[in-house]
This record gives structure tokens, sequence and C-alpha cells, in this order.
């Protein structure tokens, strides 16, 4: 039986609140049933954990479709592909697959991601640089459609590109088949390097692909904003850790009194302790390294009741130049990051709304209290989009709707597509309405 | 909807051509995605906040368009028309700030209802507070808007939509233009800073300026005797 409540969601940032009906369904059926009834204005969106950080799964005034029932894992050991339910986080995936000395190839930065949110958003991982998205492994994905007829998509069709980085907005995955890959052990050999500043940073990072399938910088943008930080290099080892199993068995961070503890100077702090901390040498647990924030639940809330938003964009190699106005800009606001990010992305994959492509990735979170932030954003956004740039929209709560079609060429292309597989517009999203997306 | 730093994005003015209004509309943060229609007796969105079905027809065709994040009604008649009767100018009073407002914010209540989010900012007054010899008539009809929009505020609890009422005092403005300079009085640029206020308080009321809620619990708690003597003057 699916169960229906209404209240208040919001994206990962907190920064949203939205008033929509969810619905938990135990059946696809059940869910067909659904679609089929008339008279809903506001639409439907299949939604994952919520671990997008702005408004992409969020549907005020609709419903929101729960997929978390469709938890199935099969896999075949001998070809390493796998067939797995849409409501499957990738940390189940990973557990899964580890026990038969497979993983999958890409993989975010937390392990509380839907198969379905990883196919919408077409995420990427430490790994870009070499295996690209998490759609360059998907082999085929099953998708019920606004008629309530279910097809299977393979790369071969336009609806597979379509529904990859589709932002839930050309019907409900159902089910995705993927190609696992092979690892010797549980665990990944890391290398962790200090740098003084973003010249060594890129200098690093930059030389490291060859060697190295996982590349990611931690960079800290507080201070005096030159961009000094820890450069984390890694293969899969081939000696296996003891890993304790950490969903959710860490400790959780309160929302006290919903008070924003992020400020310049306690980030500057944390900052400097992440700075000096011990480099590790040596073997990770695969789950420890590739979700480091996964063994606190909750952090998201030491934001505040406000919350917060995350920044991403990506630029082309060569114009490196703009993180110097981006650095510059921050550092007049005072506003201080704790989890910059830096990455070197590789090729782009085929579909038409998926972010990330060849060039530099960055990734900042600030809370939405900064002073004259948006108002900065607004003005760094024409920057990015005047030297070729983008932004990841799973990320975006704020981006200016008028700037998407230059930063998404591709977007009229992706509405056809759409348009043939949702000619009523059942699927909706708050971050569709917000930025005209269909 | 409101974006990630909780600025509206699509705004209806209704009273397109109030200094009030106008004024709270520009000081709002800059949104570059910001549009903002203007609702006013002439022009695309033309309305006559005296005809109902125009009313129906308007909000309608608003909400219709697309997601309205923010609506500011901003209409009023002091109703000190020189060439109407003194009951002439209450009917147009009662009819402007009264009947149509309210029916408006009834007929948009009922659509952010639907959408689940929007926020609508109500103009009442501070000659609500209690009824003086001089400005009773167009007090009345501010204190049923009023008492409605409390009303609704309470109603909308929980839809995801919000209501916020601005109770503004003397405003030097052209529809106070001649008349004599009442004590604490504010400009509209200043009064419309306090309308952008009062949308992100958690308050339900915001006064302009904030010090005449303690006059207007003075005003309120003054024995009826004192306050004649007072009021007279
Ligand atoms: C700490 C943290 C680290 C992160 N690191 C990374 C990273 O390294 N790389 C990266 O790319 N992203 C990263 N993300 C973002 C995250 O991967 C995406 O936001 C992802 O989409 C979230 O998945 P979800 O299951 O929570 O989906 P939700 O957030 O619930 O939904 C996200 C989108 O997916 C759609 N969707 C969900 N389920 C389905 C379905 N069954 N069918 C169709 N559409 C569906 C929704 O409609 C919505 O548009 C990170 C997020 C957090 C919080």
């Amino acid at each position: 039986m699916s169960t229906t409540s209404s209240s208040e969601f919001s994206g990962w940032g907190k920064n949203f609140q939205s008033r929509s009906e969810r619905v938990a369904l135990s059946s696809i059926d059940e869910l067909q049933g659904l679609l089929t009834k008339a008279g809903r204005g506001r639409g439907f969106l299949p939604i994952g954990l919520h671990r997008s950080y702005g408004d992409s799964a969020l549907n005020s005034g609709g419903t929101l479709i729960d997929l978390s029932a469709l938890n199935t894992i099969s896999i075949d050991a001998s070809t390493g592909v796998a067939v797995v339910g849409a409501g499957v986080t990738i940390t189940q995936l990973e557990r899964a697959a580890l026990m038969h000395s497979l993983f999958p190839p890409v993989v975010p930065g937390t392990g509380f991601v839907t198969m379905g949110g990883a196919i919408a958003a077409d995420i990427h991982g430490k790994s870009h640089h070499r295996t690209g998205t998490f759609s360059a492994c998907v082999r085929r994905i099953k998708l019920l459609l606004a008629s309530g007829a279910i097809a299977d998509y393979t790369p071969e069709d336009a609806e597979f590109w379509a529904t990859v980085g589709g932002l839930g907005l050309t019907g409900a995955v159902l089910e995705v088949e993927l190609q696992l890959k092979s690892v010797k052990s549980n665990s990944a050999d890391v290398t962790e390097r200090r740098v003084k500043n973003l010249a060594e940073m890129i200098d690093v990072l930059g030389g490291a692909d060859a060697d190295f399938e996982h590349t990611v910088a931690w960079i800290d943008l507080s201070g005096d904003y030159r961009g000094r930080g820890v450069v984390s290099l890694g293969n899969y080892g081939a000696t296996s850790v003891k890993s304790k199993d950490s969903n959710s068995a860490g400790p959780k961070l309160p929302s006290i009194a919903g008070k924003n503890f992020i400020t310049p100077l306690s980030v500057r702090a944390f900052n400097e302790i992440w700075f000096r901390k011990p480099l590790k040498n040596g073997p990770v647990a695969l789950g420890k390294y590739m979700h480091p924030l996964d063994g606190i639940n909750e952090w998201n809330n030491i934001y505040g009741r406000d919350g917060f938003l995350q920044y991403q964009f990506v630029i082309d190699i060569g114009k490196e130049e703009i993180f110097e106005r981006l650095f510059a800009g921050l550092r007049s606001l005072k506003a201080a990051s704790f989890l910059g990010v830096l990455k070197k992305f590789g090729e782009q994959s085929q579909a038409p709304m998926s972010f990330p492509r060849r060039g530099w990735t960055l990734t900042l979170d600030y809370s939405t209290k900064v002073p004259g932030l948006e108002k900065f954003l607004q003005e760094f956004d024409e920057e990015l989009v005047a030297a070729g740039g983008r932004i990841y929209l799973i990320k975006d709560s704020r981006v200016s709707p008028s700037l998407i079609p230059a930063m998404y060429p591709e977007l009229n292309k992706w509405r056809e597509i759409r348009r043939t597989m949702d000619p009523t517009g059942l699927w909706q999203s708050d971050q569709a309405r917000r930025l005209h997306l269909c | 909807m409101l974006n990630g730093f909780k600025n509206p994005g699509r705004i209806a003015l209704i009273g397109g051509s109030s200094e009030i209004g106008m004024a709270i509309v520009t000081q709002l943060p800059e949104n570059k995605s910001r549009q903002v229609i203007l609702v006013d007796r002439i022009g695309e969105y033309a309305l006559d906040v005296t005809d109902k079905a125009g009313r129906e027809r308007v909000v309608a065709r608003l909400f219709d368009e697309g997601d309205v994040d923010l609506v500011v009604i901003a209409v009023g008649l002091l109703g000190n028309n020189t060439e109407l009767s003194m009951a002439d100018n209450l009917v147009a009073a009662m009819e402007v700030n009264y009947v149509g407002t309210v029916h408006l914010l009834e007929l948009i209540a009922e659509r952010m209802k639907k959408q689940a989010h929007g926020q609508i900012l109500a103009i009442s007054s501070f000659a609500q507070v209690r009824p003086r010899p001089d400005n009773f008539r167009y007090g009345s009809t501010k204190a049923g808007l009023d008492f409605y929009a409390r009303g609704l505020a309470l109603a909308l609890d929980g839809t995801g939509v919000s209501l916020k009422i601005l109770r503004p005092g003397f405003v030097r403005s052209k529809m106070t233009a001649g008349m004599d300079n009442a004590p604490f009085a504010i400009t509209v640029q200043e009064c419309g800073s306090y309308g952008v206020r009062a949308l992100t308080s958690r308050r339900l009321v915001t006064w302009a300026p904030s010090l005449l809620k303690y006059v207007a619990f003075v005003f309120k708690s003054l024995p009826p005797m004192i306050f004649r003597k007072i009021s007279s003057r």
C-alpha cells in the first residue's frame, strides 16, 4: 500500500521550504495507477534522498514520488553487471559489489545518493578524469513515462540521454543496469600533499591525471584566500582494510536553535586545523575515502535555520584567471567557505543537460546570510558565462534563468526530446519552474 | 518560487502607481530574474479595483501565466475628494480599501494555496488603531481590512503561503499632499524599506516607523476622556 503525507521539504541546503505531498509507493502498479489520476495541476516528481542542495527535488503544491521501495540489487559476479532498483543508494551498492570484489566506477562525495538521483544529476566523482560521469557505466534504464507506460532505454536512445542529467523531468527511473569494475580489495591507496596556493594546487592536480584514478583537492578559501590546501590522490588498493559500517552510525550534528555556526572565524579555525592535520599515506577503506563526510549525520544543520547553498561551476582549462577574481570578490565579502573542493574533469558525456565537461570544477559552500553574496554571485555568473563556464544545476538555488541557455547550449534539444516523452507536462519541479527549464 | 536567498522572482504590485508600493518593490534585494507586474487602472494588467469581475479576471491571469512569488496590495483611498460628499467619499473608500482589497486578498490566497508558496503584503494603517473624529471613516475601512488580513494570515498557516501586514503612520506622499505633517511622519522611501523588512520579519505586523507600535499601545490604553481631548486637538 502506498502512504501519502503532506508536509514541508527541503533540499540538502535547507534554504527552501516547500510544501507538497509525498507518496511512498510499494509497487510499480500502484505508481502507474497514481499517474492516471487526473486533475493534478502541479504535477509529479520522482525523488531520492534529497541530497540535491536546492530545489531540484522539490515540487511545491504537487506530489513527490518516493521510490525507496525499489531497493533490490542483483549482481552477476562473472560479468560484473548489476541490476539495481532506483531507490538503492550508492553505499548499499558499494557494499553489495565489494562482496564480489567489484565497485561502482563512479561514486559521489556522499554515499547517500540513490540510483535515481545519480542518473538525474549525471553525477561525477573523483574519478571523472578517467571514467567520465555515472552514465558512462550505465547500460540500460527502466523508465516510467508520463503516459504510465514503462520503457527500457539504452545509450542508443535519445530518451536515455535526456533522462541522464534530466533532473527527474523525463520520467521516473525504476531500475538501472550498470557495469561494475573489478577491484582487488576494499581499499584505496591514498597519497596526500599539502600545497601553498592555487597555482601549486593546479599544478599538482593537473599533473596527476595519468598516475591516479582518483584525484581531488581540498581548498582553503578563508584567511588570505590564496587557495592553499591538500591534494588527495588515490588508486584502488591491493590490501584489504577493516572497515566499520558507518551507515547512519555516526554522530549527528544537532541544530541548536536554528543558529548558524559558520562564521569567518569558525571557518578559519576549522580550515587551519584541517590544513595542519597529518597527511594520509597508504590504504584507506574505499567507503571512507569516497565519502569522508558520511560519518557525521546531518552536518547541514550547522548553517542554521536559513540554510546554505553550494556553488559549483566548471571552467575551461586555460581560463584559470577567473579564480583570482572569484577569490578577490569572496575575500572582500569576507565570505568564508569551509568546504572548497577543486577537481579536474575529463570528457563530457553525451547528455545535453549533463554538467561535467573538460576543465576545472570548484565547489564552495556558503551561508545564505553572507551580506552581498547574492549580488556577487549574480555578477560572477555573468563573468563565468562570458568565459564559457557553467554551474551545476543539482546544486543551484539562485541562478538567473536567462543564463541557462548559454550555460547549457543543448537545452532546446533536451526540451524537444522531453516534450515527446511528457507532452502534457506531468513531471514538474520547483527548479524547473524557477529556471523555466521545460 | 523565492530563490535560495528567499528573494522573490515574479512579483505583482496591485496599485501599480502607488508610491509606497513602488518604494517597496524597488527596495527589494536585487534579483536578475525579477519580473514585476504592475496592476493599475491602465496598462496591460488594467484593473478597476471596484470591479468584481475585473478582480477575478486579473488574479486568474496573473496566476495562469506562472507562479507568483509576491503580491503587494497597495491600493487605497483616503476619501478626501472635495468634489464628493462625505457619504460618497466614505462609499468610495469602502469599495477600494475594504471590498476591493479584501476580495483581492481572498482570490490571491486561494491561488497561492494551490502553488503552496508565496507571500502577500497588505497595507493597513495606523488610522485603524482607534477611531478619531478626523479620520474614523478612512480608519474603519482599514480596520476592516486589517481584521480580515489577520484572520487570513492565521488561516494560511501551514499552507506554504504567508501574509504580512504593514501599518504605516503618516507618509509624505502624493496621497497626503497638502495635509499637515502628523507626528512620526516618514517619507515614501522610508515606508518602502519598512515594507521590505515586513516581508522577512517573523512578525505578522510591521509598523512604519517601528515606534508606532508603542504609540498605538498608548493610544489604545488611554482612558476615553483623555483620548477625546487629545484627538480633538
Ligand atoms: C555531501 C554531498 C556530497 C555530494 N557530492 C557529490 C559529488 O561528488 N558529485 C556529484 O555529482 N554530486 C554530489 N552531490 C550531489 C548529489 O549527488 C545529487 O544531488 C544527487 O542527485 C542526489 O541524489 P538523491 O538520491 O538524494 O536525489 P534527490 O536529491 O532526492 O533528487 C535529485 C534529482 O534526482 C531526481 N530523481 C530522484 N530519483 C529519481 C528517479 N527514480 N527517477 C528520476 N529522477 C529521479 C529528482 O527529481 C531530482 O531532480 C553531493 C551531495 C551531498 C549532499
